[in-house]
């Protein structure tokens, strides 16, 4: 039971404690709860979590300023939990650095997927990056990111470079949200990042080549008004 | 003006005078035909117009000028002016007698002219004012419409109008500054509920008469009454809006409370029934009550949604996060997204890929093809087509149609469909808020777009056109195929 993750959730509504407290103990995590934002990042020092669920609008102060105060000393996952409607919070956030986030009101199951994913990810980070890490399959399709090598089943998939460098990002984060900022800085450069349109139009060539049906994709997801997320098998 | 007065009186004297002498001359030369006494009779007719015309100063003077040419040129002895006979000095009273009364029988008579054409003057005046005062409701307006009449009326160098009360102005003419002395004449402007402002008016010359204080006294009572009226109207169109927007915020609560209440319900009914252990662990009732919440909640979610939709677009706080989006994925995203409530109809989609990129917020949009979209799901016979086309339209928008093949619109509420919570069938048919289709104006009209819907020959379709030209810029083009690995 000690090695079960720690989890810390930062949020002002009762109502939502209470429920995450006995779902997330159901589950076997350890839960820490705290309802305003200084008092969080205390317990984030003291206690060293393994993850942190932090609502954005908290009464003392602003969840993307929390965000930001939490990666300056530590690379602990952080998952946001917003209203719908606030996409420019979220994306603010999650530049900040923040992992993933769920919109209110969620899913359990999705809940729990964020949570894992957000686990694995920080593993991988702490881990030696492992040769099992290099390779990711997503139903039929396998990507080597050690050999640089797309395949569906047997056949190899031709991509472009840029092609290739945007799907191997998105790989290697998968499960996670990423923002069109960071796609763009991370494939395109710095003084791209404003530039949607080419990932719009990357991402619909990209999905044309991997996906059976590209206008109802099953593994490059659009995440509405803040980015993608590539879905690849447990 | 004065100068022209003298002098005419001084033609006056003078035509009067060459009148005389000319008819004495004309009597002189039939002397020894006619009688003395004819001619002073004849001479009595030039008197009497001169008197009639230009009053009695010429009339006196003629009278003694043809008493003199009379007795110098008719009665013996001849070119004297010496009085012989008594006779002489009654024919010279009668000439006076003569001039002194039509001139006063004239003078009379033009001064009732004048009287009458000053007050016709002053009535015309007046309903020219009120004529102009009818019908204006603004303030400013009238006060303008009242100076600038005082300022024709008046033929005064300047003037004032000062109006007090809530919202205080002053309007002058001309715009120059005012005369350093102190005004001439301040009219009240007053009505029932106390003084509204006054008139400040300049004129030396000529001084304000009696009669024209007493003009303007009315002219400033038509200017209050004028004002008081179109306090009332503000008023009462300010008590319009307030009873509208009640109306409004009472079918709002009913509306809310209504739609909110019964997912409520639901929720509530399933969740305590199964608290309650009334049924079994292993019953499907039960997975059927867990499914009914979790739908109910998500429908309530929705719900406030809406809502706060509609108040950001009342509020005009919507603003798009636009970036270049494909059309199609946008399109197909929603679809996905309702597959499970698309099972019951035939959704075709024809939005070709080649179409250029549109500059769109994602969320937004993606919200107006879902509204659309429910809208004709929910209306539409199950089985019948729910259509999506999308084509550019002389390259500066693109044009999106949804169709379906569900019940027409009476062309009279074709626009009211679009009003908030406007329904056109039974409430208790169909659920929702009726702000789907609000919010799609609101959207597609914060993009700069137009929504509209249509009859068809077999249904009803929503039609909106999108703007490609963001901020002056074409959609961005990409020569994708030139880059292979």
């Amino acid at each position: 039971m000690s090695n079960a993750p720690h989890i810390l959730v930062i949020d002002d509504e009762p109502q939502i404690l209470r429920a995450m407290r006995t779902i997330l103990t159901e589950k076997q995590f350890r839960v820490t709860t705290a309802s305003r934002g200084e008092e969080g990042l205390t317990l984030a020092a003291t206690n060293e979590p393994d993850l942190i669920i932090l609502d954005l609008g908290l009464p003392d102060m602003d969840g993307v300023d929390v965000c930001r105060r939490l990666r300056e000393w530590t690379q602990i996952p952080i998952i946001i939990l917003s209203v719908r409607d606030s996409e420019r919070d979220k994306v603010a956030a999650l530049d900040q650095g923040a992992d993933d986030y769920l919109t209110k009101p969620f899913g359990i199951e999705e809940l729990l997927a964020r949570v894992r994913v957000a686990l694995r990810h920080s593993a991988h980070a702490l881990s030696v990056q492992g040769a099992q890490s290099k390779v990711v399959k997503a139903g039929s399709l396998v990507i080597d990111l050690a050999w640089h090598i797309v395949k569906r089943g047997e056949e190899e998939i031709k991509l472009t470079a840029t092609e290739y460098k945007l799907i191997a990002y998105l790989a290697a984060n998968h499960g996670r949200v990423l923002t069109h900022r960071s796609i763009l800085t991370q494939v395109w450069g710095a003084a791209d990042a404003d530039h949607t349109e080419y990932l719009r139009v990357y991402m619909r060539q990209l999905r044309k080549k991997l996906e059976t049906d590209p206008e109802r994709p099953q593994f490059i997801l659009t995440e509405p008004g803040i980015g993608y997320r590539f879905i690849a098998d447990e | 003006m004065r100068n022209f007065t003298y002098l005419s009186r001084f033609w006056q004297y003078l035509l009067a005078f060459v009148l005389i002498a000319s008819l004495t001359a004309l009597f002189f030369s039939l002397r020894n035909v006619l009688d003395t006494t004819l001619i002073a009779l004849l001479y009595l007719m030039p008197l009497g117009v001169i008197t009639a015309v230009w009053g009695l100063g010429p009339g006196i003077t003629s009278a003694l000028i043809t008493f003199l040419s009379l007795n110098y040129f008719f009665i013996q002895p001849y070119y004297t002016f010496l009085v012989h006979q008594p006779t002489d000095i009654v024919i010279l009273m009668v000439f006076l007698m003569v001039a002194i009364v039509i001139s006063q029988l004239v003078g009379q008579a033009k001064a009732g002219l004048a009287a009458a054409t000053a007050s016709e003057r002053e009535a015309t005046q007046l309903y020219e004012l009120s004529t102009a005062l009818t019908g204006s409701h603004d303030e400013d307006a009238i006060a303008q419409i009242l100076a600038k009449q005082v300022h024709a009326v008046a033929e005064c160098e300047y003037i004032e109008l000062t109006i007090t009360g809530a919202r205080p102005f002053v309007y002058q003419l001309p715009e120059s500054s005012s005369p350093a002395r102190p005004p001439e004449l301040i009219v009240p402007i007053e009505a029932a509920r106390g003084l509204l402002g006054e008139i400040r008016l300049w004129r030396t010359t000529p001084m304000i008469s009696s009669g024209e204080r007493r003009l303007f006294q009315t002219f400033a009572s038509q200017g209050a009454l004028a004002l008081e009226r179109a306090w009332l109207a503000q008023a009462e169109a300010r008590a319009r809006v307030l009873e509208e927007s009640d109306r409004l915020k009472s079918a709002i609560l009913s509306s809310v409370s209504h739609e909110l209440r019964t997912p409520l319900s639901t929720i509530k009914a399933a969740a305590s029934s199964l608290r309650g252990r009334e049924v079994r662990w292993d019953s499907p009732a039960r997975v059927e009550l867990v499914a009914a919440i979790d739908d109910e909640a998500d429908h309530l979610n929705m719900l406030v949604g809406n809502l706060l939709d509609i108040s950001r677009i009342e509020s005009g706080v919507l603003k798009p996060k636009r970036d270049w989006n494909i059309l199609s994925e946008i399109v197909g995203s929603v679809l996905g997204r309702m597959k499970h409530l698309a099972e019951t109809h035939r959704i075709e989609v024809d939005v070709p890929e080649s179409l250029p990129l549109v500059p769109v917020d994602y969320v937004q949009l993606e919200q107006v093809f879902t509204n659309l979209v429910s809208n004709s799901l929910k209306y539409a016979p199950v089985d019948s087509v729910i259509c999506i086309r999308a084509q550019v339209e002389e390259e500066e928008s693109i044009h999106v149609q949804v169709s379906n093949q569900g019940p027409q619109v009476p062309a009279e509420d074709l626009e009211r469909i679009f009003d908030k919570f406007y329904r056109i069938t039974a409430a208790d048919r169909v659920t929702g808020t009726g702000l789907g289709l609000s919010i799609c104006k609101g959207i597609v009209e914060a993009h700069g777009g137009h929504l509209w819907a249509e009859n068809l020959s077999d249904g009803l379709a929503f039609n909106f056109t999108l703007p490609l030209i963001w901020d002056g810029t074409k959609p961005p083009q990409f020569p994708m195929d030139a880059e292979t690995e």
